[in-house]
């Protein structure tokens, strides 16, 4: 009774639930364990959620793959299971901050997460917030931030879970779960593995007569183990923790035309605390946690450590005012192969919505960094939303968004050796967005479309050019992006009937403003493999138990370098699969699906010279006990 | 009148026979056999490396001549670029050669298996012989270095791999014997092109990287941070019979040979401004201009013997494709091109 209390106030509390949709983040389902929602204070800007629901198919695959197929996210990857980075808005891999149960993953010495080594089955869903949210979440987070997040539910009782997934290439990914949960207790161990030989054919155009190859030296096998655990140990007072072990030896695809045979070993442990003590219209959160990387390439040890603590408190001054401030602090260490480091970081920030009425609703953050003795940028952001028109069947609504967004300067980027530059400045950005947002339902027929332009201006983009005989780096770019997100849902029942649409399209425009000397030819250009469009479409037909999906994304030309001279071209890839909800005497259920990636098996390349693989297959089985 | 006569007909039979007689009239050279080749190294971890061609007298540049030839990127890092015969090399520093002719750089072959950073070859006794660094050990160190040896002017499999010093740079025949510069191990090694074995090993002062001739003499040039050095090598012992030292602060391995004895090196300050300059030096080791021209990014040097131009290429920042800045010998600029990425070489014919 307690805990639906508890909700009952989530939803007073946080939910702008009659402005704003952004409600996928708050489940109000009554057995879920409370977590701070994602989406709160931000009023204006565009927040996607991923569902576990989503990544049903994509069990032990990367988010990479995920976010490069059935979004308008633009990965740049390495390879088939190789190094996958992400770009947000036209900005660079390490523009976008990335959290797992609120703490920063992102690599302090590379500034950036490898997606590829993100395995679906390591956490229950994702958030995606678009656009420059350095006042919500600090530093990196420029050209958005990905927040991956674990979902517990109270009153459970046993369940026992396993997910296995066949495909080409040698892929075999198993997932086995163990949760039990009571009205105070719950608690989840998960193990999986993951394997592939990505032994595929290519054609391997860096040889004579473009012979047809297997790919070799590309092997990745994955292995990690996660638990959860959150107790509710009175009628105030809420503590949760997870732990996440995850472990990729992988080989490194070599580019066409090379022969390495280089071998690399990535270990990551995050470990987070959660207390939440609730009190009449405040919550106050307590936050530790961990996050220790190493990333061994052939025989370099790179190692980093993060610890982190934070609190705020979020409390509401009646129906139109909530406010959230709060601190965090963080230490960092890294013990690289030719340097070693610490940093340590301190971070304020408060958040403020105001609702003068259920149509309107305004966001207000501010934070601070410090980082050693340096104050990162002051970063505020705005935003709001109204809702214009609203009848039976229509609601029009209208979000504007303003923020600054910053980046410190990465441990590599500052002291490597050699080269490391220490006088290195924060990278700086603002942002500026203008969307609509259209809902339509009428019977059984139900569409949304969201379009946003966003306009932004990225300064002291940190370069690393050839010094002599080492690379050092400079705050030396300055970057001008601008483009359109548009996201379309559709859905129509027909009897046992169900046709879903579901797709997005990104326009990206990122124009290089600086040219590094008198003969660069930079300036005026986009910025390399930043594809000016993605476009994804999945149209789905369901009846009953069963479903069929078509998926395509297709990803336009890049640029090979700044002078915009090579080019790569564009591709489109299509999926197609089957699914199929099982039950067996209500005590056994699950899923079986089958699905035919890349059906028209195109050869492409995401990144120059990186072989990808061809049409390939999978199958899917997921039993619930 | 007889004497005119008979003058008369040896002329005619002169004339006859003169004209039955053809001239030697040279093959015309295939489009690559003339003009500049640029070398364009590539970015690291993008295999872009190309070849562009220049022609002096009209200005036409044509970029990108392997891909366009054969319609397939090269798909290498280009370190050096060996013309020999009828063959042109493509060295790729990425772990293969291309083999192409350098009439048309239509593909004649390759060596494409068991190569690892591939730095360059000479052809000999029609053989190969290929310097390469070998794989890199745990602290990116070269102890695994050697020569491969390779039985066909077009490529093929690796016969064999004949262990060297660390490092092999530059690579020069001398009689039966192949002359090794072992850049890491500042050594100077000596393989008997019979035995193929390694005859001989010499201390060299400096790093040494490439072999030039001038005045008949066999030099060996060889650098470290603050000086350049000329070592001159006897061609029977190989010995180092003479030693040009020459103080040059931020030199590089980067030169070229210019007219008189003129060598032409590419310098850098390194930190905390990082300028790079062209210094001009004579062989007898009188440093004529410290920096006769200055700028940064600088990653090639090449004469052109005829033009008595100095090219310098410019790699940007490898952030995009390159440029060719082109001097006189006062350091005034000439032109500019815009080339490949990483422009670090040239080929003058």
């Amino acid at each position: 009774m307690l805990f639906l209390g508890i909700l009952v106030f989530r939803l007073l509390l946080f939910g702008h639930s009659g402005v704003v949709s952004h409600q996928d983040t708050l489940d109000l389902t009554p057995v879920e364990v409370f977590s701070m929602p994602l989406d709160k204070y931000t009023f204006g800007q565009t927040v996607r959620l991923i569902s576990e629901k989503d990544l049903e198919n994509f069990q032990g695959l990367s988010l990479g793959d995920f976010l490069q197929q059935r979004t308008g996210l633009f990965l740049r990857q390495y390879g088939a299971g190789m190094l996958s980075s992400l770009t947000m808005r036209g900005t660079s891999a390490g523009h976008n901050a990335v959290f797992w149960n609120g703490l920063p993953i992102n690599s302090p010495s590379l500034g950036q997460t490898d997606f590829s080594i993100l395995p679906v089955g390591g956490f229950d869903q994702v958030t995606v917030h678009f656009g420059s949210g350095g006042a919500l979440f600090g530093t990196d987070a420029i050209g958005g931030a990905i927040h991956l997040s674990n979902k517990l539910n109270f009153g459970q009782g046993h369940k026992l879970k396993i997910n296995s997934l066949l495909g080409s290439f040698g892929r075999w990914n198993q997932l086995g779960e163990h949760s039990f949960s009571n009205k105070k207790l719950s608690t989840r161990t998960r193990v999986y593995r993951n394997f592939a030989q990505n032994d595929f054919s290519f054609t391997n155009v860096a040889k004579i007569g473009t012979p047809v190859k297997r790919q070799q030296n590309a092997r990745v096998l994955q292995w990690g183990a996660m638990q959860d655990l959150a107790w509710k140990f009175d009628e105030k007072n809420l503590i949760s923790t997870a732990v996440w072990w995850n472990q990729t030896d992988r080989q490194i695809q070599p580019v066409m035309g090379s022969n390495t045979r280089d071998v690399q070993l990535d270990e990551n442990l995050r470990w987070v605390v959660d207390y939440f003590h609730f009190g009449s219209e405040k919550v106050w959160n307590l936050k530790t946690g961990l996050v220790q990387d190493q990333l061994k390439f052939n025989q370099s040890i790179n190692r980093t450590a993060q610890y982190f603590i934070s609190g705020d408190l979020d409390w509401s001054l009646g129906p139109k005012w909530s406010s959230k401030s709060g601190f965090r602090y963080s230490y960092i260490q890294g013990n690289l192969s030719t340097y070693e480091a610490t940093d340590s970081r301190l971070e304020l920030y408060q958040s403020t919505n105001f609702q003068p009425n259920e149509n309107l609703g305004f966001s207000l953050n501010l934070r601070q960094l410090v980082y050693q003795d340096n104050f990162a940028p002051f970063t505020p952001g705005i935003g709001g939303e109204w809702h214009f028109l609203k009848s039976d069947r229509h609601l029009l609504q209208l979000n504007s968004a303003f923020s600054l967004g910053f980046k410190v300067p990465t441990l590599n980027d500052r002291f490597w050796k050699p080269g490391g530059n220490p006088e290195l400045e924060p990278e700086q950005s603002w942002s500026s967005e203008l969307g609509v947002k259209h809902e339509f339902g009428y019977g059984n027929f139900k569409l949304s479309n969201q379009v946003t332009y966003y306009r932004m201006s990225v300064e002291n983009w940190i370069i690393w050019l050839p010094k002599g005989n080492f690379w050092s780096p400079t705050n030396l770019r300055k970057v001008h992006n601008s483009g359109i997100e548009y996201f379309l849902e559709a859905s129509q029942k027909m009897g046992l009937w169900a046709l879903g649409l579901q797709g997005t399209y990104a326009w990206n425009r990122a124009i290089n403003q600086t040219n590094i000397n008198e003969n660069d030819r930079a300036k005026g250009k986009q910025l390399p493999y930043t594809p000016e469009h993605k476009f994804q479409l999945t149209g789905s037909l369901e009846k009953g138990a069963g479903k069929i999906f078509l998926n395509s994304h297709r990803v336009g030309k890049r640029f090979v370098g700044t002078d915009n001279v090579s080019v790569l071209p564009a591709y489109a890839l299509w999926d197609a699969g089957v699914n199929y909800d099982w039950n067996l005497f209500n005590r056994l259920q699950g899923n079986l699906g089958f699905q035919v990636n890349n059906l028209l098996n195109t050869e492409y390349q995401v990144l120059r010279l990186r072989a990808m693989p061809g049409r390939n297959y999978q199958l899917n089985l997921h039993i619930t006990l | 009148m007889k004497q005119f006569g008979l003058f008369t007909a040896l002329w005619a039979i002169a004339l006859f026979l003169g004209s039955c007689v053809t001239d030697p009239v040279d093959a015309p050279l295939g489009e690559y056999e003339v003009g500049v080749l640029i070398m364009n190294e590539g970015a690291f971890g993008s295999n872009d490396g190309e070849v562009y061609h220049y022609i002096p007298a009209s200005g036409e540049l044509k970029p990108a001549i392997f891909e366009a030839e054969n319609s397939r990127p090269y798909a290498g890092l280009l370190q050096d670029i060996v013309v020999t015969e009828d063959r042109t090399y493509l060295v790729a520093n990425t772990g293969k050669v291309e083999v192409v002719d350098s009439k048309d750089f239509s593909s004649l072959g390759a060596v494409s298996e068991g190569l690892d950073i591939t730095r360059s070859l000479v052809f000999v006794n029609q053989k190969l012989y290929i310097s390469d660094w070998g794989a890199y050990d745990a602290d990116f160190n070269s102890p695994e270095s050697y020569i491969a040896v390779v039985n066909d002017a077009t490529g093929g499999a690796i016969a064999k791999k004949i262990p060297v010093a660390s490092r092999p740079e530059g690579l020069f025949v001398q009689d039966n014997n192949l002359l090794v510069a072992c850049a890491s191990a500042k050594k100077l090694e000596v393989i008997s092109l019979s035995s193929e074995t390694v005859a001989g090993s010499k201390d060299i002062e400096g790093s040494p990287v490439r072999f030039f001739e001038h005045g008949g003499k066999l030099y060996l040039y060889a650098r470290d941070a603050d000086h350049i050095y000329f070592h001159e090598l006897n061609r029977t012992n190989h010995n180092v019979v003479g030693t040009v030292k020459v103080g040059l602060e931020g030199s590089t391995s980067n030169f070229a040979l210019g007219d008189n004895g003129d060598v032409y090196v590419l310098t850098s300050t390194g930190w905390p401004d990082y300028n790079d300059a062209v210094a001009k030096i004579s062989v007898s080791g009188q440093v004529s201009d410290a920096s006769i021209y200055t700028g940064s990014g600088f990653y090639g040097i090449g004469f052109h013997p005829n033009q008595k131009n100095i090219y310098i290429g410019d790699n940007n920042g490898f952030q995009g494709n390159g440029t060719v800045i082109i001097i006189n010998q006062t350091g005034q600029e000439v032109t500019t091109l815009e080339v490949g990425r990483g422009p670090s070489g040239f080929v003058f014919k």
